[in-house]
């Protein structure tokens, strides 16, 4: 499904993740652990293309992404930051917003599948017409899932999942995305910095720290 | 009384009587220890130094009669404009003074060009009496387009980085991702104009008219060159607004549809 052949991801000069290969399998999720600093969220970011690995590259179906087309290729590889990001404007415009672009490919919002989804991440559908930005954080954040999953892409990289909810909303989150993501077959690479999340996420958990080029120098 | 068509000029006395009226200001500061009569007095002697050098400067300007003459003038109001357009703005990227220069030249001098030799018939297009001022006047517009609108949009792409990076992780093209604050940018560029247009003749009567008709002209003359005007530095500042944000879009986002937000940096002040 989704290739990452020796990817390199350098930040301010200096090479944070050095010469990685992960393969991700269909419905598998994988987790990438290490401690702050190490990467991870520039790993993730290189992934999505976001910005450009300091070397190696990502296939998706053995595709590169300019093959793809970026667009596309992100549409397909959806990537969720740490921060719920929302637009002013409802909940339902966010959750539309992404179905306004070419990469679409005219696929029309699914509103009802958005008020599933939303209450299925334990977002009240009576939010829908909401603004998004008066949400609380935790709120924000399960939205932002919700519109990751609306998208139906193959494979989602996840961002420190779980970072704004309170605690003892983790659990009900953690088993929403677990769950959805086997019913769905996607993939996913989720980063977090919980080694306990990442056991109860993921299939399995690459430890960045085994690739940091000053460890490696070490 | 003014008689029509006829100036009347002002004679030395007359422009002391002017200034007899700033002294009265600053003897009042004095006596009210507002200390600001040493400002008022250096503003003052900057006007008369200033006013009396562009009027030296643009007696010579107007007897240019060749084209090539001329150039040099028009490149130092379009270097100046385009230094002041990006000096404004509280970050940068490189190659934002050239995009700028261009920007303005192209659009200064084409609403400008045509404003002589298409709207006015002013034989040759380029004479000076007609082309510096009106020039002049766009350039001034349009570069405060430019700047606002620039401004905008890098503070946009810089504190608003992850709204525009959200779009693009969704699968937005760069256009669709930038549309949003390329939008707000030429809006926000064009606000003084807008503002200007809505009140003009209402609110404020704008100099060049006011100019005109102290000078004599026909108060239907000078409306109707008003109007050119408007709809000159409206061209200007919207064409200028919107030629600098596109081309900035075109430096800051790559054919990956990535934002290359690293190359946006605050300005040294």
């Amino acid at each position: 499904m989704l290739d990452l052949r020796g990817l390199s991801v350098a930040a301010g000069g200096r090479v944070l993740v050095s010469g990685i290969s992960i393969t991700l399998e269909k419905g598998e999720m994988v987790a990438l652990c290490g401690p702050s600093g190490c990467g991870k969220t520039s790993l993730l970011r290189a992934v999505a293309g976001l910005d450009d690995p300091a070397g190696g590259h990502v296939l998706l179906n053995g595709l590169t992404p300019c093959g793809i087309g970026w667009p596309r290729f992100r549409r397909r590889v959806v990537l969720v930051d740490q921060r719920p990001v929302l637009l002013p404007g409802s909940v339902r415009d966010n959750l539309a917003l992404p179905f306004a672009y070419a990469a679409s490919m005219g696929a029309r919002f699914p509103e009802e599948e958005a008020r599933t989804l939303l209450e299925t991440f334990g977002v009240n559908p009576e939010r829908f017409t909401q603004e998004a930005r008066t949400l609380s954080q935790g709120q924000q954040q399960r939205v932002c899932l919700a519109r990751a999953f609306l998208l139906k892409p193959d494979v989602l990289l996840l961002d420190e999942p779980t970072s704004a909810l309170d605690p003892e909303a983790v659990s009900s989150v953690e088993n929403t995305l677990r769950t959805e993501t086997l019913r769905r077959g996607l993939s996913a690479l989720i980063v977090t910095h919980d080694r306990e999340q990442a056991r109860r996420l993921c299939d399995r958990a690459v430890d960045l720290s085994d690739f940091g080029a000053v460890q490696n120098a070490g | 009384m003014p008689v029509e068509n006829s100036v009347i000029d002002l004679s030395t006395t007359d422009v002391m009587i002017a200034a007899a009226l700033v002294l009265i200001s600053g003897g009042i500061s004095v006596a009210l220890k507002l200390k600001m009569e040493g400002k008022l007095a250096l503003a003052s002697f900057r006007t008369v130094a200033q006013l009396l050098l562009i009027g030296f400067v643009l007696q010579k300007v107007f007897e240019i009669s060749t084209l090539p003459a001329l150039i040099p003038v028009v490149l130092f109001m379009l270097l100046t404009a385009a230094h002041t357009a990006v000096g404004r703005p509280a970050r940068t990227y490189a190659g934002l003074g050239p995009l700028a220069f261009c920007t303005m030249a192209v659009t200064s001098l084409a609403v400008t060009i045509t404003a002589t030799g298409l709207i006015i018939g002013v034989d040759p297009w380029f004479r000076p009496a007609y082309l510096i001022p009106l020039l002049g006047m766009v350039l001034g517009n349009t570069m405060n387009g430019v700047s606002l609108a620039t401004d905008h949009f890098l503070e946009t792409l810089s504190e608003r980085r992850h709204e525009v990076e959200m779009e693009l992780a969704m699968g937005a093209t760069r256009w669709e991702a930038a549309r949003r604050p390329i939008s707000d940018s030429v809006r926000r560029g064009m606000i003084p104009i807008i503002n200007s247009m809505m009140v003009v003749g209402v609110v404020s009567l704008p100099g060049m008219m006011t100019g005109q008709i102290l000078a004599g002209t026909d108060p239907a003359v000078a409306v109707k060159y008003q109007i050119m005007i408007m709809f000159m530095i409206a061209a200007g500042a919207s064409m200028g607004s919107m030629g600098m944000v596109l081309l900035s879009y075109r430096r800051l986002f790559n054919s990956k549809h990535q934002l290359l937000s690293g190359r946006i940096r605050a300005r040294r002040k």
